[in-house]
């Protein structure tokens, strides 16, 4: 047993892995590799695969080290490995593909010398944001590429690329997939797309006020599907009540079609639509300019909506919302018809 | 992988019901796509209302996902999953001898025979190091989520509340309480550190126990957290030492002896204890077959013995409160007067049970409105910078209401109360167990420079017996019988 250890080769460096790893991914994504060849390389490439990993999470037996998850984050940017792994990712299995996920998570708030360069690496890089979003099409792929690409958009150039891409607009259709794993995946990427980074955002949601929320209401909205109309009302709820978004906001609540969606909203059977529905119905009541037809649609429905918004509680005590609620209902009993201009 | 199953309702025919709980519903179904002759392959479907469900979409979708990429022959993996209305479909294959709780209840209520055991724990161990390795932690190991297949295939299952530690933002979402009180960890209960994949260990020891006694320790007490958070203090596997062995299951309890030490540190992987002694000359699964499964009861059978209880249970509490007899004629003329032109709930079942009443429908064609069309929006401008001062306006919040999370509160003389007597009872019998158990392990652990420690945990022990011992008198004399 001594002698084993004795003979041990010495220990790899993050980088030595690294660059094993490039070399046998190269092979793989040029595809000449013999097929006598092929499983042994495989189950090299899966074992450096697993040490990457192994070194930016610890295992059970140690925490990972600082300075090792430097040299490999510098290593891996100085070339093309990031996209050579998400090129052959589709060739790896199951348990390689997990373990290259979580790596290209890591990787991406690794800071070498305070900089985050893998945000600097996928700034030259942007197409690359294009093969990870072929894999909502592809239910092998998509819960893979979908975390890959969500970790990719924590960065803001990134996010912008995106948001701005025609890429968005095919969401509105992945958030609707069947497939429930990646229908809430895509979501997840959506709601991040718009939440995370402030100043892209609003700036997105005022060029493309009308198209965007034209799609936003009408295809998720007003979805036959529970869950889309849910995650989307939360979702309207977030962008709306950001400050950075007020523009968006007082110009969403002064439009009685919004309105109109809304109230239906409010009065579905699913109490978590309603109190959701209810945190954006609010800014409608508490427009203090609120446009005359708003208003005459409020005071027509003045005694429904007064019994409606009494009977709404939410589960769990939140004085926040009773609060919210109390002052909603006062506005709406005050309401006077308003003569149109 | 099981992206052939189909994601469509119509696809699968039920079959019966085997399982419920507060939000969701196991099926017993066969789908209609898959299997050969026309027979359909028999699966389980977990059918969870998203409405009624306490989870957020959010963990939710983690939960799916963590079945779904998960792939090992010890863990009970999702073939897929779509929502139905309002509830999500989970499609797995079908555990036909259903989980060891309900093993246990039904055959074996003062716990399994030691070679079984051994062999679920060991099954167990696999699902837990190959989760722990993925950097998933369970967080509610218990018999009831150990499930049997047929030819006595062992897997673990249900992520209900299982959470991935490599995920993002792990650190907010490990501090939220989840798991079942009676098999949770000390530091999950007392939860300043959240989870970590030794509180699996831990739920994983009180499984032992539970597997062995056919229920967990202090499963007599009321599962609430507070109550927890006391026992646990005292419950230290470590604070008890020596005295008599007259347990014949003496290899479980050196093979648990390992396991449940209240300091995180200690405790083993469930690697480690792999490679412990009491599994070496475990038995196959093929045994379990014979041994455990033969005779067994159907899980429908099973699920409808312990409905019928439960039912003349709830019957009797019902009956015993007028209001839910109010409740009832309420809910009746409720729903006739709901407007049925709704169009999005006519799927849904459980309406009955809505005890609100709906609005049936906006009025839209306001006098004016209809009149004036498009051109009633005014100067945008003009009308945004108007609305931008008064949004700041005080008074009314704009902020996103974050509800936050409230513990349930207990009062604590009540429960004080209730945990002594309760305690007297069982604690005695736990503790012959624990000192069994810690006995074997005085050898591997050498706790020689803990004495201190160990006289002092001690004299605890002994004053809260002492205050047990009153308590006891007390009741005694309140009720004028004695309690057992």
């Amino acid at each position: 047993m001594p002698m084993k250890g004795l003979f041990k080769s010495k220990p790899r460096t993050p980088a030595e892995i690294v660059r094993l790893t490039r070399d046998l991914l190269v092979q793989f994504d040029m595809g000449g590799i013999r097929e006598s060849k092929r499983e042994e390389k495989m189950a090299d490439l899966s074992k450096h695969i697993r040490d990457l990993k192994c070194i930016l999470y610890g295992n059970s037996e140690a925490e990972p080290v600082a300075e090792a998850c430097t040299q490999l984050t510098q290593e891996f940017f100085k070339e093309n490995t990031l996209r050579l792994l998400i090129n052959c990712l589709p060739k790896l299995n199951l348990e390689a593909r997990k373990d290259a996920t979580q790596i290209v998570a890591n990787l991406q708030r690794q800071q070498v010398q305070s900089r985050l360069i893998a945000s600097d690496y996928l700034e030259n890089n942007k197409d690359l944001m294009d093969v990870l979003m072929t894999g909502y099409e592809n239910t092998d792929l998509a819960l893979h590429y979908g975390s890959m690409l969500r970790e990719c958009i924590r960065h803001q150039v990134v996010a912008k690329y995106v948001l701005e891409s025609d890429h968005l607009k095919k969401f509105f259709e992945f958030i609707q997939l069947p497939n429930f794993d990646i229908a809430a995946d895509a979501a997840a990427t959506f709601k991040e797309l718009l939440t995370r980074h402030k100043s892209t955002v609003a700036e997105f949601l005022s060029k493309n006020y009308d198209w965007f929320f034209a799609e936003y209401n009408s295809k998720l909205l007003e979805s036959s599907n529970y869950i889309t109309r849910r995650q989307a009302v939360k979702l309207l709820g977030d962008m709306l009540l950001d400050r950075s978004n007020s523009p968006t906001m007082t110009k969403y609540v002064s439009s009685r079609d919004n309105l109109r969606i809304l109230m239906n909203l409010m009065r579905e059977s699913s109490k978590t639509i309603q109190i959701e529905a209810f945190h954006v119905f609010k800014l409608f009541a508490a427009n203090q300019n609120k446009p005359a037809d708003i208003v005459n649609i409020l005071v027509a429905n003045k005694s429904k909506l007064l019994r409606l918004l009494g009977d709404l509680k939410t589960d769990k005590e939140d004085e926040q919302f009773d609060a919210d609620k109390a002052q909603v209902m006062q506005e709406i009993a005050s309401l006077e018809p308003k003569e149109l201009a | 992988m099981g992206q052939e199953y189909p994601v469509d309702p119509k696809c699968y025919e039920i079959i019966g019901e085997i399982g419920s709980g507060v939000s969701a519903i196991v099926y017993k179904a066969r789908c209609l796509r898959k299997g050969g002759t026309g027979t359909g392959t028999i699966v389980a479907i977990k059918s969870i209302d998203l409405d009624q469900s306490r989870a957020d979409l959010d963990s939710i979708r983690l939960e799916t996902k963590t079945m779904s990429l998960l792939c090992h022959p010890n863990i009970l993996q999702a073939h897929c999953s779509f929502t139905v209305g309002r509830r999500l479909w989970v499609v797995m294959p079908f555990m036909s001898a259903g989980s060891l709780q309900s093993i246990l209840s039904s055959n074996f209520s003062s716990g399994l025979p030691e070679p079984c055991i051994a062999v679920v724990l060991k099954e167990t161990l696999k699902a837990l190091s190959y989760l722990h390795d993925q950097g998933h932690v369970h967080r509610d190991v218990k018999a009831g989520n150990i499930l049997v297949a047929y030819d006595g295939a062992v897997k673990l299952g249900d992520f209900g509340v299982s959470t991935p530690v490599f995920d993002a933002n792990f650190d907010s979402r490990l501090k939220d309480i989840a798991g079942t009180p009676y098999w949770m960890a000390p530091e999950v209960i007392h939860s300043h550190n959240g989870y970590g994949f030794k509180a699996d260990i831990w739920s994983f020891g009180i499984t032992a126990l539970e597997l062995a006694h056919g229920r967990p320790p202090l499963s007599h007490l009321p599962p609430s957290k507070s109550l927890l958070f006391k026992i646990t203090k005292r419950f230290r596997f470590s604070d008890y030492d020596t005295i008599n062995i007259n347990n014949n299951k003496l290899g479980l309890l050196q093979g648990l002896g390992l396991i449940s030490y209240i300091e995180v540190v200690v405790r083993p992987t469930a690697d480690k204890l792999l490679r412990h002694a009491f599994f070496k000359n475990s038995k196959s699964c093929d045994f379990l077959v014979k041994n455990l499964l033969a005779g067994l009861p159907t899980v429908e059978e099973r699920f409808k013995m312990s409905k019928c209880i439960t039912s003349a249970n709830t019957k009797m509490v019902s009956l015993g409160s007028a209001s839910g007899a109010t409740t009832n004629t309420n809910t009746n003329t409720a729903t006739t007067t709901t407007n049925t032109a709704s169009e999005d709930d006519a799927t849904e079942t459980g309406e009955l049970m809505k005890k609100q009443r709906r609005v049936s429908g906006w009025n839209f064609n306001v006098e004016g409105v209809r009149f004036h069309g498009e051109l009633v929006i005014p100067d945008k401008r003009v009308e945004y910078e108007a609305f931008s001062s008064s949004s700041a306006s005080p008074g009314f919040s704009m902020g996103t209401t974050t509800p936050t999370p409230t513990e349930e509160v207990y009062p604590v003389d009540q429960v004080e109360e209730a945990s002594l007597v309760a305690l007297r009872g069982n604690l005695d019998e736990q503790r012959k167990n624990v000192k069994d158990l810690i006995t074997f392990l005085g050898g591997d652990q050498g706790g020689g420079g803990e004495t201190n420690k160990e006289e002092h945990l001690t004299d605890v022990v002994d004053r809260l017996r002492r205050e047990m011992e009153q308590e006891k008198e007390k009741q005694r004399v309140a009720n004028g019988v004695g309690i057992s």
